[in-house]
């Protein structure tokens, strides 16, 4: 392996329009064939990232690079890179086929391949047959496949990904995110993906890069994401998460204790804090335990009384809203994950909550 | 369960307490209750066929006025007492089509329709364009009020203006004349005429054609300069093909108004450049023949509806938008 430069390279890139930044100093580079994730709240800032990169708004300052050449006098239609839109903008007066051609003929790949790569595109997208089809004869599921061969059909350096899915439905939506995965894997492209869909990025990526604001909070592989996330933002962004503010009382390496009116509690962090400042805790719904009066457990650290608030059944689970007293912030979120349902906590029940130190996360305020 | 029934209540019961409601409300529910006695709910289904009818009656006005017209086109002018002789005949379609004068004012009407429909259409299309697709909302403003503009004065006042403007003692001649050369003939010849009906006809072309290009989303033509289209190719390949409904309704509209227009041959053509109208408009009251120009009439409307029928059966009817699935 000879070329080990970066497909995609951006350096202190930032883009504002008027007084507004979009993107505020993004840095990162990507490795050919990974997929990063580009996640964030709608208005962070990420959509605007993407564009820069596909060429239709270039950066106030920064550079970007595609394989390791800079490309600000590069025109989009001059840059190797295959973009799906979130409405796939697709041409509703051509094919299937015709459609998936358009990129070959524009850039002027040899008229007697054409027909044989359309065919092979339609059939890794698995298409093979709909080539004569107009665009508003293809369902939902098939207008993206057609997207994505259309976008791949030219094999270009780089593939965009414009929240492509979140037109579907839930299901369709979640099947689609494994074609793509799929497909990704097949032809190799290095890929940019971008969402608000936490379980799309958590599924599809090789990296995740979480927005807000226009900055980067947080570039992590999806697993390390998840269990450490680096600020309060991410860790309230991803997964469900309920906070508590208090303010440090005692510190032992990196176990920190602190006070939420009277009550203590003790969680991890990886933050330098002295004593007195104010932090937020956060605890993932899928870490709290919760028992009755009867099981309560003795001699752990963060034991809190509680009143369920509200029951949501979700089928794979139940969600319960707890309210404590001794926290007189947001409820607590729980999983209870038994699938017999064998102890059944009703609105108005008083219980008891539980969790490991090691899975409060303590962030400052 | 009787708690949950007071809490909805029925109308009737909530009529009781009507006076609290607010006056708009009363006025709408007591017209309501008018409406439905004059048109009772069994009836609602025909309530479309019903608005329809205004409209039907015009049209049908329109054609008992065409009907006449016809009538009329198939009596010839008897020259003793200037008045329609009693006996059929297609004497008048026979001299509209012989008449060398006719036969010019016909093929000139229609080349002239052609040629400021393909104009119109060139300098429309960029205008409509760049409306729909400014960035800033004062470049669209500036845009649609400048299109707009000309609709306040009328056609007549404007082919006035171009004759102060292009007039032997005119605006221009003016400035030609201060650099010393000689004063030129602008108007009462064919290039007047274009000119004005061009300008006139442009803010119908751009109006026909904004919803066209706004149907296209922005996306399909960024989609197609990432798949590596220069704006050209992009314009040719997708945008043009994508805005036919509106080039097809445009030309049908220009054509046509422009193949019955009366005001610019009259005033910018000054006698030099008649059209259909001005020849019908000659017969019915310069000639006091109102068979010729029935039958003037008549042929003007068959050239017309003619076009129309061949643009259609050409682009389909499907781009005006009738049938669903043309996006």
């Amino acid at each position: 392996m000879k070329n080990i430069s970066p497909v995609v390279e951006l350096i202190d890139v930032s883009k504002r329009f008027g007084k507004i930044t979009a993107v505020g100093n993004v840095n990162f580079s990507l490795s050919k064939g990974a997929v990063l994730t580009i996640l964030g709240p709608s208005g962070c800032g990420k959509t605007t990232l993407l564009r820069m990169i596909a060429g239709f708004e270039s950066p106030t300052t920064g550079k970007i690079r595609i394989n390791g050449k800079p490309v600000q006098a590069v025109p989009p239609y001059r840059r190797s890179i295959g973009m799906v839109f979130q409405n796939l903008a697709l041409f509703p007066h051509m094919t299937a086929g015709e459609n998936i051609a358009y990129p070959l003929k524009m850039r002027r790949f040899p008229p007697q391949d054409i027909p044989e790569l359309v065919e092979r595109y339609l059939g890794i997208v698995r298409l093979t047959g709909m080539e004569d089809r107009r665009i508003h004869q293809l369902s939902g599921g098939q207008q993206q496949r057609v997207a994505i061969a259309r976008a791949l059909s030219f094999n270009p350096d780089l593939l965009l990904l414009d929240e492509p899915l979140s037109a579907l439905d839930k299901k369709l939506r979640e099947e689609m995110q494994l074609e793509f995965r799929r497909i990704q894997q097949k032809i190799g492209v290095t890929t940019i993906n971008v969402t608000h869909d936490q379980r799309e990025a958590l599924v599809m990526s090789d990296e995740i890069i979480v927005m807000a604001d226009g900055v980067i909070q947080q570039s992590a592989d999806p697993v390390s994401l998840y269990r450490q996330p680096s600020n309060k933002f991410v860790a309230s962004f991803i997964g469900l998460t309920s906070l508590m503010k208090g303010t440090v009382d005692q510190i032992e390496g990196t176990t920190v204790k602190f006070n939420v009116n009277t009550t203590s509690l003790w969680g991890q962090t990886s933050s330098k804090f002295h004593i007195g400042e104010s932090v937020e805790g956060a605890i993932r719904a899928e870490q709290v335990r919760v028992h009755t009066e009867q099981t309560r457990p003795v001699g752990m650290d963060n034991v809190l009384d509680g009143v369920v608030e509200e029951q949501i059944f979700e089928g794979d689970r139940m969600v319960y809203q707890i309210r404590c007293p001794a926290l007189d912030s947001a409820p607590i979120f729980v999983f209870d994950h038994d699938p017999a349902h064998n102890v059944l906590h009703r609105r108005g029940d008083r219980v008891v909550l539980s969790w490991n130190i090691r899975d409060l996360l303590v962030y400052p305020d | 369960m009787s708690g949950f029934n007071d809490r909805v209540g029925t109308p009737l019961a909530s009529a009781k307490q009507s006076s609290q409601f607010p006056v708009r409300w009363r006025i709408l529910d007591a017209a309501e209750r008018i409406a439905a006695l004059i048109w009772p709910r069994s009836l609602y289904p025909y309530t479309g066929y019903l608005l329809l009818v205004p409209a039907l009656l015009l049209v049908f006005v329109l054609v008992i006025g065409l009907v006449y017209i016809g009538g009329y086109s198939l009596h010839e002018l008897d020259l003793s007492n200037y008045r329609l002789k009693e006996s059929f005949s297609l004497t008048n379609y026979y001299t509209a089509f012989t008449s060398a004068t006719y036969r010019t004012v016909l093929l000139r009407s229609i080349y002239a329709s052609l040629l400021v429909t393909v104009i119109t259409i060139f300098l429309a299309f960029p205008y409509a364009y760049l409306m729909v697709r400014a960035r800033r909302a004062m470049t669209r403003k500036f845009l649609l009020i400048s299109l707009f503009l000309p609709f306040f004065i009328g056609q007549i006042v404007r082919a006035y203006g171009w004759l102060i403007i292009l007039g032997k003692e005119g605006l221009l001649n003016n400035i030609i004349g201060f650099f010393g050369f000689s004063p030129l003939k602008l108007i009462y010849n064919y290039p007047a005429v274009i000119l004005g009906l061009v300008q006139y006809m442009l803010p119908f072309g751009v109006l026909l054609l904004a919803p066209a290009i706004t149907a296209i989303s922005r996306d399909v033509e960024l989609a197609s300069e990432s798949l590596g289209a220069h704006w050209c190719r992009t314009f040719i390949h997708i945008v043009l093909p994508l805005a036919k409904p509106g080039l097809v309704g445009s030309s049908v509209v220009i054509f046509t108004l422009t193949l019955t227009d009366f005001a610019m041959p009259e005033i910018l053509g000054g006698g030099t450049t008649d059209f259909i109208a001005n020849s019908i408009y000659d017969g019915f009251f310069q000639l006091s023949n109102s068979g010729l120009g029935a039958a003037l009439s008549m042929i003007l409307v068959t050239l017309g509806t003619a076009f129309v029928v061949v643009i259609f059966s050409i682009a389909g009817t499907g781009t005006l938008g009738f049938s669903k699935g043309a996006e």
